[in-house]
């Protein structure tokens, strides 16, 4: 699970200008952060790096953007966890981010 | 830690004259008022006013006590005391949009504004003519200047601006200095030459400063994080995430650490280890108050638990000293490299002036090196 989530994370397409990757990609690590159990999601959180923390929460608040069924829930789950590594200052990121995920 | 309420108003910006004894600051509107220190008390002793825009930069020159202003009018005015009244002269900065921050350079022979034309004017005096002569900075700055500081060579001039970087000119006059000598940052100085430009982070730099030798320059982005340059590394930057919200002001105390402050009302250290290259948040420099935690009752925690789905309460107060954001921080004694004591104004109309030496006492581990 937790090889899933790194894997989904890693080169990610923040540089392209090609919409329907970067919802391809969406669509993958949405599907792997759904599929986490909570209790899971604390150790998958302090895996990452600085930087990992901050594309997670770009993630995260692309997911808020088009909620579906079950998803808000699990992503503020994802997004306290975050937000407790990360702090403020990963959330003003993904806010002042030009590069977006 | 000295906190002193001046206004309910934002203090827009604040500059202090040479021995420390009055401040310039301007309450948020058209006016500069000088305020003069008496004991523990403050009285306004001068009221300037002649801006017809809200004063956004004030710097006071310690050696000809003199005070340049610039305010949203796209104009400056630089201040001489006559027996007891303070005299503008303006300078005509050729903007069209407003003017963002000004400062003397260290030999107060020039002065530079940033402003909203995307232009950095530096200004001069003209002895033939008995003018102040501006000439522009213009390329390649693509957005607003918001924050300069000068180099101590008097020549070299960094900016921080709105699109995302940060840059290094030459402000070299040949009417009013000599040739500068190499620094590490380059040895062509010919006026308006760019010497070093960083790569883009993502947030408008609010506010850049020069260590006390000039080979170090640190800057504070709206992307909540600090960078610093180091001139004799190669130009590699070091750059930190910070965990808070995004720093308004920076200041170096030491040619290792630096103090940022922004819009989570407290100071911050930061130091920076050269070996590695690499920055570090130091602390938080706020002294604990003792606040009075009454217990939870049982009630009131299921009553948050079905609030707000947590168990603590939160305070409504903020702790901290300053009670809006911090716009500005100076360096009020010791110099940027032996610092001393600091003081911070702030969107809440307050100033105060830190210690380094109580703070050091106050919060165990911090070090500054």
């Amino acid at each position: 699970m937790l090889q899933a989530f790194h894997t989904a994370l890693r080169n990610s397409p923040l540089n392209t200008k090609n919409q329907a990757i970067k919802e391809r990609a969406q669509g993958v690590v949405l599907k792997v952060l759904t599929s986490f159990k909570s209790s899971e999601i604390e150790q998958a959180v302090n895996s990452l790096d600085r930087n990992g923390i901050d594309l997670l929460m770009k993630y995260v608040y692309k997911g808020f953007e088009k909620p579906t069924e079950n998803s808000s829930a699990i992503l503020l789950q994802w997004h306290e966890k975050a937000l407790a590594v990360g702090g403020l200052g990963s959330i003003v990121r993904v806010l002042t981010a030009r590069k977006t995920v | 830690m000295a906190y002193h309420s001046f206004l309910l108003e934002p203090i827009s910006c604040h500059a202090w004259n040479k021995d420390r004894t009055q401040l310039a600051i301007c309450p948020n509107n058209h006016e500069v008022h000088i305020y003069k220190k008496a004991g523990e008390k403050w009285n306004k002793v001068h009221e300037l006013k002649e801006h017809n825009g809200q004063v956004t930069g004030i710097d006071w020159a310690p050696e000809s006590n003199r005070i340049v202003t610039c305010g949203t009018d796209r104009n400056a005015y630089v201040w001489t005391l006559k027996g007891n009244v303070w005299k503008p002269t303006l300078v005509i900065l050729r903007i069209n949009r407003a003017a963002r921050c000004v400062k003397w350079s260290p030999k107060e022979n020039k002065f530079a504004v940033g402003s909203g034309s995307r232009v950095i004017s530096i200004c001069y005096f003209e002895q033939e003519n008995d003018w102040w002569v501006c000439k522009h900075i213009k390329k390649p700055i693509r957005s607003t200047v918001l924050s300069l500081d000068w180099h101590p060579n008097n020549v070299l001039l960094a900016a921080g601006a709105c699109d995302f970087k940060c840059r290094i000119f030459s402000a070299y006059i040949k009417e009013v200095e000599e040739r500068p000598s190499p620094t590490p940052w380059g040895s062509k100085m010919p006026f308006g030459e760019l010497m070093f430009e960083s790569s883009s982070s993502c947030g408008w730099v609010h506010s850049i400063c020069f260590s006390e030798s000039g080979n170090r320059v640190a800057w504070v982005g709206h992307d909540s994080t600090v960078c610093l340059w180091d001139a004799n590394k190669k130009m590699a930057v070091a750059s930190l995430s910070v965990e808070t919200l995004p720093l308004l002001a920076v200041t170096f105390i030491t040619e290792n650490s630096l103090v940022a402050a922004g819009h989570d009302c407290y100071p911050m250290l930061f130091t920076y280890d050269e070996s590695q290259g690499s920055l570090t948040f130091g602390g938080k420099l706020e002294v604990p108050k003792q606040s009075s935690q009454r217990g939870l009752t049982a009630r009131e925690r299921f009553q948050n638990l079905d609030k707000k789905a947590s168990t603590e309460t939160n305070n409504v107060m903020l702790e901290t000293l300053h009670k809006n954001s911090i716009s500005q921080i100076s360096v009020i004694a010791g110099g940027k490299a032996k610092c001393t004591q600091f003081c911070t104004t702030g969107m809440d109309g307050g100033l105060s002036i830190w210690d380094i030496k109580s703070l050091e006492s106050a919060l165990k581990d911090l070090k500054i090196k």
